[in-house]
């Protein structure tokens, strides 16, 4: 098989309202984000034939949304996954059109994060967590039972080794609520952030203080992939896919020996050679956050700051606009919601875009711009799009 | 009192360690056809994938250094609560730097806790018949 460089495209985002307590279904909430993206891409629900989604038993089926848009599509995948889904998802699309066996594929992410599963921990049953994670009895007697603890282990020893301090990790925060201010559908528009008060916050869970901490929301987002040729009908401006690329294990396995390498320094390789281009040329991105930390890691990953500057690269502002990097434009999950890193994905496509042209949203020159997913340590996707 | 936190799921594939710990003894999965270590245990070599397998006896003297380490000052598991701020750290062993096990830090303030550190390996018995191996700072 060739190359699928700017051979595919996102045609279509869209999502549901965002709230605390949705108050109805994630059916409901995949409906409105649907509806959203077949109406960017001037598409009819008819259209799609495949339809694909993620979830950690906490969504709907994409067997009941199609239904409910009153279309029956030749296929439909639910997995579980998080926070590297999406990216992997749209490969597994590219896949099933590059093969002749679809044409034109929606992928969603619903959720009742807030009122219904939280990620962040909570209500589960201890003993369920045991057997549910690989190696969850040497984890979970310990007290261990969020990500916030898992991913904290490889940031303190990942501070230590390279220099980064807490100060660093409040810059990624401060960056990311800053953009939240330009985007009034933010959770924390009108609630900018100072380092001040940052570093007064005492700690949840150190090394991270509740900024660090990723939000939880109600809300469904949607993405339409289809092939460049087909784009050329839709009625939204295209956003080609240069590269893309997704991982779901590192040289260590389910429990953490080695706290060194993170599967993004895998998956960086792989969708810098497919794109065709370097850190340096991407002018946007959108890096997975559910921790400030894990920004920061995925910076040294992905090759915008060498090992050990990456504190700096981020202290200089070059995740602000007029930055370097403007990363998280919309205020990421940190800071304006949360739908397991899909939201992140549509900034990117509306930033790429130039969809905010015309306001101090807009990226000035963004060409190319690349988002990433994290679903832990071992689990990464990125994928880097054009105009 | 009833113990309020979770206490470790026996299972066919790691019942030696955890039957080794209610001993107060550090029984470590060690794999026959590659030599290394496999923790947390389980029904093959998770290195190489061979069925080949053994269990070693480490004794009970075990000392180690923090590898790495959480502080969290609130409860993310029932159970938890009397237990702030709780410790969380990766644990090297002296003898088999290769090996890594998590655990809490007992007895120790937030403040002292540093990666390096110097630990020993301590059993509590938080039911009748059963122990969790933890730590405490040298
Ligand atoms: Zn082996």
């Amino acid at each position: 098989m060739g190359s699928i460089k700017d051979r595919y495209a996102i045609v279509g985002v869209g999502e549901s309202e965002r709230s605390k307590n949705s108050g109805t279904t994630p059916l409901h909430l995949a409906l409105d984000a649907a509806r959203a993206a077949l109406n960017d891409a001037g598409l009819q629900a008819k259209d799609i034939d495949g339809f694909m989604s993620y979830s950690e038993n906490d969504s709907c089926t994409s067997h009941q949304l199609a239904t409910y848009l009153g279309v029956r599509p030749k296929y439909v995948k639910d997995i579980m996954g998080g926070g590297s889904s999406t990216e992997m998802l749209i490969a597994d699309a590219v896949g099933l059109i590059e093969t002749g066996q679809l044409n034109t594929v929606l992928i969603y992410r619903s959720m009742n994060g807030r009122s219904g599963v939280r990620m962040g921990g909570g209500g589960w049953d201890v003993n369920m967590l045991q057997s549910a994670i690989e190696g969850g009895s040497f984890i979970i007697p310990y007290g261990a039972g969020s990500p916030a603890q898992w991913f904290g282990l490889f940031a303190t020893r990942h501070m230590h080794e390279t220099g980064l301090t807490q100060e660093h990790l409040g810059h990624v925060c401060l960056s990311f609520y800053e953009h939240a201010q330009r985007n009034p559908k933010a959770y924390f528009y009108g609630k900018p952030l100072t380092m001040e008060e940052y570093q007064k916050t005492p700690y949840l869970s150190y090394p991270f203080k509740k900024h660090d901490f990723c939000l939880e929301s109600d809300e469904a987002n949607a993405i339409i992939v289809t092939s460049a040729d087909r784009a050329k009908d839709c009625k939204s401006k295209p956003v080609y896919i240069m590269g893309l690329s997704a991982r779901q294990c590192v040289s260590h396995a389910h429990y953490w020996n080695d706290l060194t390498e993170v599967a993004a320094d895998y998956v960086a390789p792989e969708v810098y050679k497919m794109a065709d281009v370097k850190p340096e040329d991407i002018n946007v991105a959108s890096i997975y956050d559910c921790y400030s930390w894990v920004v920061l890691r995925q910076l040294e990953a992905y090759g915008f700051a060498p090992r050990g500057e990456v504190g700096n690269f981020v202290a200089e502002g070059n995740l602000r606009m007029g930055g370097k990097l403007p990363s998280n434009t919309a205020g990421g999950m940190l800071s304006e919601g949360y739908t397991h890193g899909m939201n992140n994905v549509l900034e990117i496509v509306r930033q790429v875009r130039h969809e905010y042209k015309g306001s101090d949203r807009q990226v000035e020159n963004c060409e190319i711009g690349i988002c990433t997913g994290w679903a832990g340590p071992d689990m990464a996707g990125a994928m880097i799009l054009r105009n | 009192m009833e113990f309020q936190k979770p206490i470790p799921l026996k299972t066919q594939d790691n019942s030696p360690y955890w039957d080794g710990a209610d001993r107060h003894e550090l029984i470590l999965q060690k794999c026959k056809s590659c030599n290394e270590y496999s923790h947390p245990p389980g029904p093959s070599c998770a290195k190489c994938g061979s069925t080949e397998l053994s269990w070693e006896s480490q004794g009970n003297d075990i000392n180690g250094k923090v590898y790495s380490y959480i502080v969290s000052y609130r409860p993310f598991l029932p159970g938890f609560q009397d237990d702030l701020p709780l410790i969380i750290a990766i644990v090297e062993l002296n003898k088999l730097p290769q090996v890594k096990l998590i655990g809490n830090i007992l007895q120790c303030s937030p403040d002292d806790i540093e990666i390096g550190m110097p630990v020993k390996m301590v059993w509590k018995e938080i039911t009748e018949d059963r122990s969790l191996p933890q730590w405490t700072q040298v």
